[in-house]
């Protein structure tokens, strides 16, 4: 070993003895074909990812990747980071950046790698996770960036994906995945979106098979409005574990109750509380008549004596901390909260399980025909009965301030993997629909007969419409209540005189009131004889942008609610609604919309509208006809009443 | 008179306990809770999450063992968590740069529980130390048990070693304060200077000599409220309540007085001795074969030279993002090898450029917006966070240029420099001084429309618009950003009842030309119209329609960084044999002192009815006892805006 050394050493110095020849150039901008260069701010010249099981427990996952950026939207390629962590090491990065004739301009040294904790990133108090970031951005485009890495995967619960066209705005020149396993670790794969030709290419050699796709030419795309997420209609190839071992618990993804029995031993056994914890448990619910009492008193104990603090570091990103840590230190993470909680309701004599779910409000729903790792988030679950049918209640056991039995638009409306002593079993979450999910406002507009006008508003919103004003609530001051809602009302020149949010009795979904007191100064100032007042000032839902070319994606509409608003005109003696707007309905299978005007008794004026929006999936040609219905509703939305002076 | 002592006394004093002797006790007792904290008594009106109960730090400056000196800061902060939304203020951050030392931590949470206090303390599971790059390390911890109501505190230890210094001191945060102390401890041979900065006043003011030749400070303020942001303001720090503290000078008896804070003329001297600043800036003989290549006619002015050398550099070099003021990679190896750097390095380079091209350039060290404002009474480099580069005219005025933007043309400095006043640092010192950074360009809107009404309410129209000066470079980075079709996508979903069947973009890439947009569009009728009469309001579609001032009062003032111009001209076509039934009323709103005005006008030719609507805010700054003018003169702005034209069948 010691007689390689001074060989090694000498190796740069030969390299200063070589004769100065310019290498040939490279990835020249001229070899692009014009039809990637159409809409594309980059391209993906080459993008080779190479993964090589090597056993149950480790891969290694080698990325070559060029990119060419064209304008200055695309810069954000002309950088590169690499995360890693106690269980991903990474071997190397390397980088070069080349001009737009391929001739190289610079070639990344180890100096300019940035290394840095990113402990806190995502909400964490504290992880493991760390990121090299090499900056190759030039002065001008275009110019093409390369860059090189390994990472060694110490975490076999989760393979690489393969799906180069993950943003848009770039298009793909070429891009190769190639995966060799052992014949006795068999991929598991699905592909989605491929073009024609792009299917899987299978070899065997050496006890070894080995996968491989390639793409090429995939002119760029771009996001468009109520479409589903990039990852749903690029092209992608997904691998999961059959057999596989995290820091020696061996498990199998290849069925979600596989999945689920290696999550349920892995953190077997951590659920033993302390016997103080025992009897505090057992003595809050010895008076309780029934298993959901029980439940709600131990969750309101739950939020009471804990808080989310989330510490990953190694195997712990996977495993729970122990139930007694959480109650005696009164913190812990999703996991160990979940974990925490069955343990409590264990004791309370309910039985509960935690499941695993891929958590966010713009999350679409798992695959369930791929059984794999697709969670971030765990929750428990309580299967409960009433009246001889199931009445499952759901706990988000990280929230200190989540009505009993809510999981909103973070988890509701998707499936979740049930950890259970027997395995994992896939439910669905409860789904919130129009019926729950609902905006109900009473606003009652005075006219003086000075031009301006003041308004008291009530809203009325509960289950997901609730979501952010329950945050506010819990999170915000009153002072800062005020300032958030001022800031997002859309008046021209206002005051609020009175501001207030209060949680709403509790009758299903859970509901906040809303009571607003407005001043609005010059809001109803004359033109000649008339004022014009659009009785819609607070629910206007704006048009979409018009279409530019073909529409290219599915129409994904993915909340259901109901909107319903009554609002009175008051008005100052003198005047008399001259004009009421037409009564519109609009009925289409993306929603319901009518808005009617009426003249009251007392000389004002009510208007009535009322939304109602469907969740669904649509192919792109029913895209035209949802830009016509938002159209119409923002058209009747900015409807105005006409007020006439009356000669007195 | 104090007594003399031999210096060696006065230091072992200090060693001992220099707070013992200001006779005061220390606010608050550690590991002492007041019960009366722990029960639901009120906590100020404003319901915050959390109100910190008493946040007390003694700093001082010490003598090592090994004759260094170094600085110690204890610290004790006490918080009721009123909220959940406070449990953050259960967790502790202390970043911990370069030789820092954390010692001393210690931490407890109070709760009532069944009208006993139940204190736990913090265990070494709950804490962690990350090591974010090269010598920054994080440490945090979080203490246990914690809930409403809880009462919760940290104690501990910093040292600095390195120069003398002590740290600033910051009495206000975003939640309520009902104590804030700060002392500080040092040898006489020290002196050191204090600015207190903010809105709000002190309840302590103590300077006194405690025994043994140590100067003794105390400063303390008492309910201070929470510090909410604003909009348009540089930066928040200019305005939140702190104490900062820098040493001035030392007088060791018997020695030459040395003075750290001694002057802005000192500074300037040693900013141009500094290697990674000054003395850089005549290094750019490597540009000449460059430079040669710009073929410069030799009747070329000043300005035309300095743009050409502006634009040279500016394509060469691309901006890192980092604000600084010195250089860390040579010049040339920059320029022809990463092709990238941050401030200091891209426009030490201009001015390097600019020299070799024998242009009388020089740099001008500032603060950006976001570092803050700099304090005149403290004459140090640290204050300054950025440079660029100055060139005098001919005519006596300044040309300031900064090469870290692509879309800036020259002699237009980036947003984030327009900052009150930089320094000027000249080779001979007598030329240093202050200049101006508020910029002479404005941010300039101009639109002008022509529009076809028809009988049935249905509009169409031919638009012309223009964005120059700070609206030209925020258009430009939009555009950039985005790409134009996307841009383009913005731009339509501002308009849904539009259809635009031509949008044309120029002058993107010519950047002392305003970037101009030429389009038309289509709006259908509305169905629901009455046939004979029609109503509109055709400003308000061009226009912001609320006012960006929402909120009534103002503590802080409104801070642009420029002045600003919108102008709207419409004119528009009514259908044969209609006319406007009611002309809107022209208006003129003034802001006082000649600060701004909004201008409204329409005149009527025949069937075509010209309107000009107009709003000029002259100052790039405002007060904050201007706000309420400044809201008003939006406020009937936006009320004429809005204003219908009402028009009729001719009878």
């Amino acid at each position: 070993m010691k007689a390689l050394l001074p060989l090694l050493a000498a190796l740069p110095l030969s390299s200063f003895l070589l004769p100065a020849v310019a290498p040939a150039p490279k990835y020249a901008v001229a070899d692009i074909p014009a039809a990637l260069r159409e809409g594309a701010h980059a391209v993906l010249r080459a993008d080779d990812e190479v993964v090589t099981v090597k056993s149950a427990g480790r891969l290694v996952y080698a990325v070559h990747r060029v990119v060419t950026v064209l304008d200055a939207a695309g810069d954000d390629q002309g950088r590169h980071s690499v995360s890693y962590d106690a269980l991903h090491a990474l071997n190397y990065l390397r980088g070069a950046v080349y001009d737009a004739d391929g001739r190289l301009l610079h070639q990344l040294r180890a100096a300019e790698i940035h290394d840095q904790g990113v402990g806190d990133a995502g909400g964490n108090f504290m992880t493991d996770v760390r990121v090299r970031y090499a900056d190759l951005r030039q002065p001008q485009t275009p110019y093409t960036v390369e860059f090189d890495y390994e990472l060694t995967v110490d975490n076999a619960l989760f393979y690489p994906d393969f799906q180069p066209q993950d943003e848009e705005g770039l298009a793909v020149q070429s891009a190769t995945f190639k995966v060799t396993t052992p014949a006795a670790l068999p991929l598991r794969y699905q592909e989605r979106q491929l073009p024609k030709g792009a299917a899987v290419a299978r070899s065997t050699a050496a006890g070894q098979e080995v996968y491989q796709w390639e793409l090429t030419n995939l002119p760029a795309v771009e996001e468009e409005e109520a479409a589903p997420p990039l990852a749903y209609t690029t092209p992608a190839v997904v691998l999961a574990p059959g057999a596989f071992e995290v820091q020696g618990y061996k498990g199998t993804a290849a069925t979600w109750q596989g999945l689920g029995q290696w999550s349920y031993e892995l953190n077997a056994g951590r659920d033993v509380l302390p016997p103080a914890t025992v009897a505090k448990v057992q003595a809050l619910v010895k008076d309780a008549p029934d298993a959901r009492t029980k439940a709600r008193r131990v969750y309101e104990m739950l939020q009471g004596s804990t808080r989310y603090i989330s510490v990953q570091l190694g195997l712990g990103g996977w495993q729970t901390f122990p139930a007694s840590s959480v109650a005696s230190n009164g913190y812990g993470d999703c996991k160990a909260l979940s974990n925490y909680t069955t343990a409590l309701l264990a004791a309370a004599g309910v039985p509960a399980y935690v499941a695993l779910v891929g958590a966010g409000s713009d999350r679409p729903d798992l695959r369930a025909d791929f059984p794999s790792s697709q969670f971030n988030h765990a929750i428990v679950c309580v299967p409960l009965a009433q009246a001889g049918k199931p009445d499952t209640l759901w706990l988000e056991c990280t929230s200190q301030t989540a009505p009993f039995g809510y999981m909103g638009s973070f988890t509701g409306n998707r499936h979740a993997l049930l950890v259970t002593p027997k395995g994992g079993q896939l439910v669905a979450t409860p789904r919130y629909g129009a019926t729950e999910n609902r905006l109900q406002r009473r606003l009652d507009l005075f006219i003086d007969d000075k031009g301006g006008a003041t308004a008291t508003a009530r809203t009325l919103r509960t289950g997901q419409e609730q979501d952010l004003y329950a945050q506010l609530m819990h999170e915000l001051g009153p002072t800062d209540q005020k300032k958030y809602i001022t800031d997002h009302l859309k008046l021209p020149t206002f005051t609020l005189t009175k501001c207030n949010l209060a949680a709403a009795p509790a009758t299903g979904a859970p509901g906040i009131v809303e009571t607003l007191g407005l001043a609005l100064p010059g809001f109803a100032a004359p033109s000649g004889k008339r004022v014009f007042i659009a009785p819609n000032l607070l629910s206007r839902l704006p048009a979409l942008p018009a279409q530019a070319g073909e529409r290219q994606t599915p129409v994904w509409l993915s909340d259901a609610c109901l909107h319903a608003d009554t609002v009175r005109l008051h008005l100052p003696a003198g005047f008399r609604p001259e004009n009421l707007p037409a009564p519109v309905q609009l009925s289409t299978a993306y929603g319901i919309y009518s808005s009617q005007y009426a003249a009251l008794p007392d000389g004002g004026v009510q208007y009535i509208r009322r939304l109602e929006m469907k969740r669904g999936q649509f192919p792109a040609t029913a895209y035209a006809g949802y830009l016509e219905f938002r159209r119409k509703i923002s058209a009747a939305d900015k409807a105005q009443v006409v007020l006439l002076k009356t000669e007195s | 008179m104090p007594q003399p002592h031999p210096f060696w006394a006065a230091l072992a004093l200090v060693l001992l306990s220099p707070f013992a002797a200001q006779a005061q006790p220390e606010p608050i007792k550690f590991g002492q809770v007041n019960q009366a904290d722990l029960t639901a008594a009120p906590f100020g009106a404003d319901s915050a999450a959390a109100v910190v109960l008493c946040d007390y730090g003694a700093a001082q400056v010490k003598w090592g063992a090994d004759g260094s000196m170094h600085s110690e800061t204890e610290r004790m902060t006490r918080v009721k968590i009123l909220r959940k939304a406070g449990y953050r203020y259960a967790s502790l951050e202390i970043p911990l740069v370069g030789g820092r030392k954390l010692t001393g931590l210690r931490g407890f949470t109070y709760n009532l529980v069944n009208g006993v206090v139940e204190k736990t303390k913090l265990e070494s599971a709950g804490e962690f130390t990350e090591e974010i790059a090269t010598h920054v390390r994080v440490f945090k911890c979080t203490l246990p048990n914690v809930r409403e109501g809880s009462v919760v505190e940290f104690a501990y230890s910093l040292t600095a070693g390195g120069r003398v210094s002590l740290p600033d001191w910051q009495f206000q945060h975003e939640v309520p304060v009902r104590w804030s102390e700060f002392r500080i401890a040092y040898p006489d041979i020290f002196n050191f200077k204090t600015v207190l900065q903010g809105y709000l006043p002190l309840a302590v003011r103590e300077q006194k000599e405690g025994t043994a030749r140590v100067m003794l400070s105390r400063w303390a303020m008492k309910d201070v409220p929470a510090l909410r942001e604003e909009p348009y303001v540089t930066t928040m720090n200019d305005y939140v309540a702190r104490l900062d503290l820098e040493l001035a000078s030392v007088n060791v008896p018997g020695r030459v007085v040395k003075d750290f804070l001694s002057s802005w003329e000192q500074v300037d001297a040693d900013l141009l001795h500094d290697p990674n600043l000054g003395q850089l800036l005549n290094q750019g003989g490597f540009l000449s074969a460059d430079l040669a290549k710009l073929a410069l006619p030799a009747t070329a002015t000043v300005e035309e030279r300095a743009a050409a050398v502006h634009a040279l550099v500016r394509g060469a070099v691309k901006y890192d993002g980092l604000a600084t003021t010195y250089a860390s990679t040579p010049l040339r190896k920059l320029y022809t090898d990463t092709h990238r750097g941050n401030a200091a390095e891209i426009n030490l380079l201009l001015i390097a450029a600019l020299r070799a091209a024998k242009l009388d350039a020089n740099p001008v060290l500032l603060s950006t917006r976001e570092h803050g404002r700099v304090a005149a009474s403290f004459p140090m480099a640290s204050r300054f966070n950025y440079v660029v580069a100055h060139v005098a005219l001919p005519d006596g005025k300044d040309l300031l240029l900064d090469a870290t933007e692509p879309l800036l043309p020259c002699g237009m400095l980036p947003e984030r420099c327009l900052n009150g006043v930089g320094r000027l640092v000249m080779a001979n010192p007598q030329h240093s001084r202050w200049v101006e950074l508020t910029p002479s360009q404005r941010r300039v809107h101009f639109q002008q429309a022509q529009l076809d009404l028809t009988p049935q309410g249905g509009l169409s129209g031919k638009v012309h618009e223009e964005f120059s000066g700070y609206a030209g470079a925020t258009a430009r980075a939009e555009l950039e950003k985005d790409g134009e079709p996307k841009y383009r996508t913005h731009f339509a979903s501002k308009h849904g009842a539009w259809t635009v069947p031509q949008f044309a973009v120029s002058q993107r890439t010519n950047l002392l030309k305003p970037l101009t947009l030429d389009y038309a569009f289509e709006q259908p009728a509305d169905a629901a119209a009455t046939p004979g009469s029609l109503y509109l309001s055709p400003v308000s579609e061009f226009l912001a329609e609320q006012n960006p001032f929402r909120l009534e009062t103002r503590t802080f003032p409104v801070d642009f960084g420029t002045q600003q111009d919108e102008t709207l001209m419409i004119t528009l076509h009514l259908p044969a044999d209609y006319e406007l039934a009611d002309r809107p009323k022209p208006s003129q709103v003034e802001l006082p002192d000649g600060g701004g005005r909004f201008f409204y006008s329409v005149a009527v030719e025949g069937s075509t009815v010209n309107i000009t609507s107009r709003l000029s805010l002259r100052k790039p700054v405002y007060a904050a006892e201007e706000y309420v003018h400044l809201r008003e003169l939006y406020r009937l702005m936006l009320e004429k805006q809005r204003e219908k034209l009402v028009i009729k069948k001719k009878a």
